[in-house]
């Protein structure tokens, strides 16, 4: 359904994507795991054009995109089938909660505003806000913006939402709502491609896990495999540290 | 020297009648000067080659001159400029038939305009460039993110500082005298000439002045609880 190919991207003379191949299938939530600064914040980016990649191609059910070469149309039609949750949540500080949910539909898609309204209540309910629809992002915790982040990205019905780091900015007792409504959406078949440091979370709600170091892909598999028996020495290593972390709590 | 208080309080009255002259300037160089200082505050923010260069030269010769300097040359020299020109070119323009409120408008808007350029570029800086990012990823082009997300996030910050240029500009509009423009200020100096009282007749425009500029920010005042609500909540 989603397929990168060959994933290029230069900062400068530093490369940070080394020729990324990736394949998602209809359903599929898949975990990208990697130490800091190995380039999945830049890949997420890469794909829904926040960066652009300087090769590669991005095969979108069935149509091929250049990223190199492709225009505002291709851009535009892969953003609208790709959603985006931001590590910071990224809410319009200026909207309701309904109204960050709302604003693709009403101002991008030219949907009736009742329309609009119905979807997003609905969606709020659905991350547990129900009664938050009118809540400015200023009034809301941490927990609850990324709920609406992710609602928002739910409301234009997308193919696949890409999540990065989504509970990294949370206070440890505020991950485990949000972890819990990107599971629900993982049980109802929605597509995901999750970048997290929650090994957990990896482990029980991901059906592929892809670990990256230095901008490249370097181990790709199933979540038993991949944590019982990681293939490459560059993957235990990373495993490792959390394997031993519990020991640390303070 | 006796304080004629009576002279005062005519002058005030009389003063009075300067205050829709005062007005109109200052709001008409906003009304020019919002859009035009906005816009090239985009324009120098995206960093545009050649534009963003002039735009800086442009505020930086504004900014950086006295007023009543470039109200001079402008006011003296360009006249003669235009009348030499339009005469070469065979126009039929009497350029000195244009009324001197023209001259002034012209002046206190291009001094407005970048002034506000300055002041919408630091507030677009205040902006997130995630919430544009984010207005990308659920399908607003940038000029729906601009309209919808950015602006207003903007002028909310931008708002205090818009208060005090405005009433900035309600003094400056003061210098119009030097174009022969009867505003308050004017019609106090020369009432002061003709009766030699002069403190009567700055402090009742002094008064008139602080009057202006506390209604103006009382008018922001309540504009800016408006938009700020969603930083209450
Ligand atoms: N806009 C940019 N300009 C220059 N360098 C960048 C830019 N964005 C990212 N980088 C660099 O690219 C590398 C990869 O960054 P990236 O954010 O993709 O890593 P990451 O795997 O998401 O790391 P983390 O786990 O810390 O979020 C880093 O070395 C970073 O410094
Ligand atoms: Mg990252």
């Amino acid at each position: 359904m989603l397929e990168l190919k060959g994933i290029h991207k230069n900062f400068g003379k530093h490369e940070i994507l080394k020729g990324i191949n990736i394949t998602v299938e209809k359903g599929d939530v898949v975990a990208i795991l990697g130490p800091s600064g190995s380039g999945k914040t830049t890949l997420l980016r890469c794909v829904n054009f926040l960066e652009r990649a300087d090769h590669g191609v991005i095969n979108l059910e069935g149509v091929e995109t250049n990223c190199k070469t492709a225009g505002k149309k291709d851009i535009l039609r892969i953003r609208k089938k790709v959603s985006f949750v931001f590590q910071n949540y990224n809410l319009f500080k200026n909207k309701t909660a309904l109204e960050n949910v709302t604003t693709g539909l009403i101002v991008a898609q030219k949907l009736p505003r009742e329309q609009a309204n119905a979807v997003g209540k609905e969606l709020l309910n659905k991350v547990g806000l129900s009664d938050k629809y009118n809540s400015y992002p200023c009034k809301l915790s941490g927990g609850q913006q990324q709920r609406v982040g992710i609602a928002r990205a739910m409301a234009t019905n997308p193919d696949i939402i890409l999540f990065d780091e989504p509970t990294s900015a949370l206070d440890p007792e505020l991950v485990g709502e949000v972890l819990d409504v990107i599971k629900k959406l993982a049980k109802e078949g929605v597509t995901m491609m999750v970048v997290t440091h929650e090994m957990g979370f990896a482990r029980d709600v991901a059906n592929k896990i892809i670990f990256m170091d230095s901008g490249s892909v370097i181990e790709t598999g199933a979540p038993r495999e991949f944590f019982r028996a990681p293939k490459e020495a560059r993957t235990r290593q990373f495993l490792k540290r959390f394997i031993d972390e519990p020991e640390y709590i303070i | 020297m006796d304080f004629d208080f009576k002279f005062m309080i005519d002058t005030f009255f009389m003063a009075l009648k300067g205050i829709p002259t005062t007005l109109m300037l200052t709001v008409t160089a906003m009304l020019i000067a919002l859009p035009a200082g906005f816009f090239m505050a985009v324009v120098r923010r995206s960093k545009t080659p050649a534009a963003s260069q002039l735009i800086a030269v442009y505020v930086s010769y504004m900014r950086g001159t006295p007023l009543i300097l470039q109200i001079f040359l402008l006011y003296n020299l360009l006249p003669t400029v235009l009348n030499v020109l339009f005469q070469a070119l065979h126009i039929p323009i009497n350029i000195f038939n244009v009324s001197n409120s023209i001259y002034a408008i012209v002046i206190f808007s291009l001094c407005e305009t970048a002034i506000l350029e300055e002041v919408f570029r630091s507030a677009l800086g205040t902006v997130d460039k995630g919430q544009l990012e984010a207005a990308s990823t659920v399908g607003l082009s940038p000029f729906q993110g601009y309209i919808h997300i950015v602006i207003p996030q903007a002028l909310v910050s931008a708002l205090p500082v818009l208060c005090n240029t405005t009433t900035d500009l309600i003094k400056m509009t003061s210098l119009a005298f030097n174009m022969s423009v009867l505003d308050m200020t004017a019609i106090a100096k020369i009432q002061a000439a003709m009766q030699l009282s002069y403190i009567e007749a700055y402090l009742s425009i002094f008064f008139l002045y602080l009057i202006l500029v506390l209604v103006i920010e009382r008018i922001f005042g309540l504009v800016e609880r408006r938009l700020r609500i969603y930083q209450k909540g």
